[in-house]
């Protein structure tokens, strides 16, 4: 054998045993999870910018709820309470919002926190206004002012009594005043907060590394840190965590993976109250939905409970109002008005009675990826039980949310849209939707809603707030502008050693990893 | 010689000539496919929550509002300066992008390419060799079910058997969520930022997360080489020089390996240049099926958050270096064999 020859093998060999010891030694290195209480959590979210001013997605929020906090936060629960200011409160009237702020909190770079940032964080929101960011929830914001060292005032342009869940957003998210008055700190660049975590290691796409902050003010975090890792593929992830390369995984799996989750061994589908709901909305000036009877009857037959099942094997519920179950002033208007169940019977009679023939021909539109892969299943299981006894003839119809979003409005007569809450409360399920300037493009304008409205916003109690929501909610089944049919429950899988999920799930919506911890 | 070497020059100045229109059709076929694509990219990667007033001022911004002849001669006038843009959706340079993603895009088709320049020529040439018995009809029949054979589809049989089944192998990413915590990256390309850092840990962790998603690509690769290299083998054994070698007592083996294996692998050369368009194609699907951060899976991430800016510059850095690679091949072939001429 010539030397080339035995060179050639030589390699061949090493290269094989290299991938047999890489194969091997591995697994007894770090084949696992992460150790030593750094929780791995997997994630199929994307994040569009960490500098609270710059982002307005839940990929982002649930970064930066682990760096910054508010001066108002959900700490434990769906219940606002006392975070970086130690008392919020309104002065004479609700335009003006007084903080008092605390003391002896320090920021990731050692600085200490006083009004000076909580002016600078709000000032710098609304002066950099990103497209990308939350700028809008401050659109009432008229100034804010410092009262000394600890004590903030907001004035408002308008009366505004859920202006502490306002501050509880990622609009009022806290950063130092060394960050940029007028351009957003970039991602490459040290985020500084006063949170449970210092962030340490950022990579787009791929990860975000979080250590506990030794020197918080609260009670530190139960974990010594957190990675996040983000998936493009929920398939991807699921075999993560069943092969232990992460400790859990919250947002986001199809219906058909929970379900095989929830079968395998070693790993707990934890379920709580969620926000996100679904709806569809109708165009209310062009026929045929222009037509009240026509809106009527949809809501009549409308399948929640089949959906809820069959699709997503009970990992949403049936929704019969805009504002979600458990949240304060939900009513089931809905159901009142229309049944809980699906009723052709009333379907028909209602056609009828305004001089339509059945089966009455509609057309609805859906979008395919933005919603989730879900989506087909979920509106052929409207367009059968639409279909039942003859009542409707659906032609459903799809696009990509490129096109989907330019044309909603203005194109569709009936279309599929989802909510995710600026903060949870139920005006934020109502204001958006059902005032004169919504979003939606359905051409919904009513005088009275208008004037509801308004008394909600400008209500001085929350039992009179709550009762003024719940009489829009009424009206809003009586119009039938939109009809919600589902929300989403707050599901967060981990595998078994992971200790405190369900601690965490309520209708704030706010994965709280320190209060995690690994057995 | 001398005038060999003068009509190289010629060849490898018309070729490199040539690149001007080639990257020309490709810029502007990739700024049309991204116009005639329905819905308008900013609202679209921003949702509907954002004011039209900010849409438009977005528009303006990026210029999107201008005349299209205007966009292209700005996007063409960028590129030249080596600007590919910035995400619409989170404000990354794309060249950022191209960095740390495109390296890990490097590090894949790297080994993946090992892969299937080994078992391709492996297999190719004692099918080739052994024409006709056992091993050639079982290469053969490998050769083509892998080609065959989707990639992202082969990428989940191993992440379910060696991943999930026989627990052997990570399924996912470029390392464990610690190694990648710790690991101090100066170039981006794991392997030899471990090596670097002179951790051998680390290492092995990302040799173990790399070897199921560079085996799938590079196993789907090296099919086209098997068939290439039996083909080339059992036609290089009936060449008249084999045939003089045997006649002047040279050893069959010497014959073989010395001789016939050596002149049937030259067009291989051709085909690595070729098959670097099929390894990018290949990453998009390999890269999303194992999580790989790379401009395969990058691309797609951005395709479903509508971000035609990123999608755009991402397309562009691809077809630039399947551009270049071409070129390098043209030249390594004209140089090998002097009958490739213009």
């Amino acid at each position: 054998m010539n030397r080339r020859g035995m060179s050639w093998r030589l390699g061949a060999l090493a290269a094989f045993v290299l991938v047999l010891a890489a194969a091997g030694a591995g697994q007894s290195a770090l084949g696992g999870a992460a150790q030593g209480g750094t929780i791995v959590n997997g994630t199929t979210d994307t994040v569009t910018n960490i500098d609270p001013a710059g982002n307005y997605d839940f990929g982002s929020f649930t970064l930066d709820i682990n760096v910054f906090e508010h001066l108002l936060d959900f700490r434990n629960s769906a219940k606002l309470e006392p975070s970086l200011a130690t008392k919020c409160f309104s002065v004479g009237n609700l335009k003006t919002w007084r903080c008092n702020l605390r003391r002896g909190v320090t920021f990731h770079d050692g600085s200490a926190f006083d009004s000076a940032d909580v002016k600078h964080s709000f000032d710098r929101v609304v002066k950099i206004a990103d497209p990308s960011g939350i700028s809008s929830l401050l659109g009432n914001l008229k100034s804010t002012k410092t009262n000394g060292k600890y004590a903030v005032t907001f004035n408002l342009k308008d009366p505004q009594s859920t202006w502490p869940l306002i501050i509880a957003t990622g609009a009022g998210a806290i950063v130092p005043s060394s960050y940029p008055a007028n351009k957003l700190q970039a991602n490459d660049q040290t985020q500084i907060g006063t949170g449970p975590y210092k962030l340490t290691k950022y990579t787009p796409g791929q990860q975000a590394v979080f250590e506990a902050y030794d020197d918080y003010w609260g009670t530190s975090a139960k974990n010594d840190g957190v990675i996040f890792r983000y998936y493009a593929k929920s398939s991807t992830m699921k075999l993560a965590l069943q092969r232990g390369e992460i400790d859990m995984a919250f947002q986001t799996f199809t219906p058909t993976e929970l379900a095989s989750l929830a079968k395998a061994k070693g790993i707990r589908v934890h379920k709580g109250n969620g926000a996100v709901i679904r709806y569809l909305v109708f165009n209310v000036v062009r026929e045929p939905t222009s037509n009240i009877a026509v809106r009527r009857a949809v809501a009549y037959m409308m399948p929640r409970q089949a959906i809820a099942t069959r699709v997503y094997h009970g990992n949403v519920q049936p929704l019969y109002s805009m504002p979600p179950a458990g949240l304060p002033g939900h009513t089931d208007a809905f159901a009142a008005l229309y049944g809980r169940a699906p009723s052709p019977a009333k379907a028909k009679k209602a056609l009828q009675d305004a001089g339509l023939d059945t089966p009455f021909p509609i057309e609805i539109w859906w979008t395919p990826t933005h919603y989730g892969d879900a989506t087909a299943d979920e509106y052929a299981e409207m367009k059968r039980g639409l279909e039942k006894n003859g009542v409707f003839k659906v032609t459903l119809k799809s696009s990509e949310w490129a096109q989907y979003s330019d044309a909603l409005g203005n194109q569709y007569n009936a279309f599929q849209l989802g909510w995710f809450p600026d903060y949870p409360d139920a005006e934020n399920y109502i204001v958006p939707f059902y005032r004169s300037d919504n979003f939606l493009g359905g051409g919904y304008k009513s005088a009275k809603m208008d004037a509801l409205i308004k008394l909600e916003l400008a209500a001085r109690t929350t039992s009179k707030r709550l009762a003024v929501v719940r009489q829009i909610q009424a009206l809003a089944a009586r119009d039938v502008p939109i009809i919600p049919y589902w929300q989403a429950k707050m599901i967060a899988v981990g595998r078994t050693d992971v200790r405190g999920i369900p601690s965490t799930l309520d209708a704030a919506f706010i994965m709280r990893f320190w209060k995690l911890s690994k057995s | 010689m001398a005038a060999q070497g003068t009509s190289l020059r010629q060849y490898a100045l018309t070729r490199l000539a040539l690149v001007i229109p080639m990257v020309l059709i490709l810029l502007t076929m990739v700024f049309l496919l991204m116009r005639v694509a329905p819905g308008d990219p900013i609202t679209a990667s921003l949702g509907g929550r954002v004011p039209q007033e900010v849409v438009d001022e977005i528009k303006h911004n990026l210029g999107y509002d201008k005349p299209i002849y205007v966009q292209y001669g700005n996007y063409l006038g960028d590129i030249a300066r080596g600007d590919f843009g910035t995400t619409i959706t989170d404000r990354r340079e794309v060249t950022d992008i191209i960095r740390v993603n495109g390296a890990a895009t490097l590090e894949l088709t790297f080994f993946a390419m090992i892969v299937a320049i080994v078992v391709g020529v492996v297999v190719g040439l004692f099918a080739g060799r052994f024409r006709d018995s056992s091993m050639d009809v079982g290469g053969r029949l490998f050769g083509i079910v892998i080609y065959a054979t989707p990639v992202f589809f082969l990428g989940l049989l191993a992440q379910l058997f060696f991943g999930s089944y026989l627990g052997w192998l990570p399924t996912s990413d470029r390392a464990s969520p610690i190694t990648q915590a710790t690991l101090e990256t100066h170039t981006n390309i794991f392997t030899i930022d471990a090596l670097i850092a002179r951790d051998r840990d680390a290492f092995v962790d990302v040799v173990r997360h790399l070897i199921l998603p560079a085996v799938t690509l590079g196993l789907v690769t090296a099919g086209i080489f098997i068939r290439l290299i039996r083909v080339n083998v059992i036609r290089t054994m009936k060449d008249d020089y084999i045939e003089a070698a045997r006649a002047r007592g040279v050893s069959e083996r010497s014959v073989v390996y010395h001789h016939a294996f050596r002149n049937a692998l030259v067009p291989v050369i051709t085909i690595i240049g070729l098959t670097m368009a099929l390894l990018l194609g290949g990453a998009v699907l390999t890269e999303t099926t194992f999580n790989w951060p790379g401009l395969g899976h990058t691309l797609i991430v951005y395709l479903q958050n509508r971000d035609y800016a990123a999608v755009q510059g991402i397309i562009v850095v691809f077809a630039l270096v399947v551009v270049a690679v071409s070129v390098i091949i043209d030249f390594v072939n004209a140089y090998l064999d002097p009958r490739i001429r213009y």
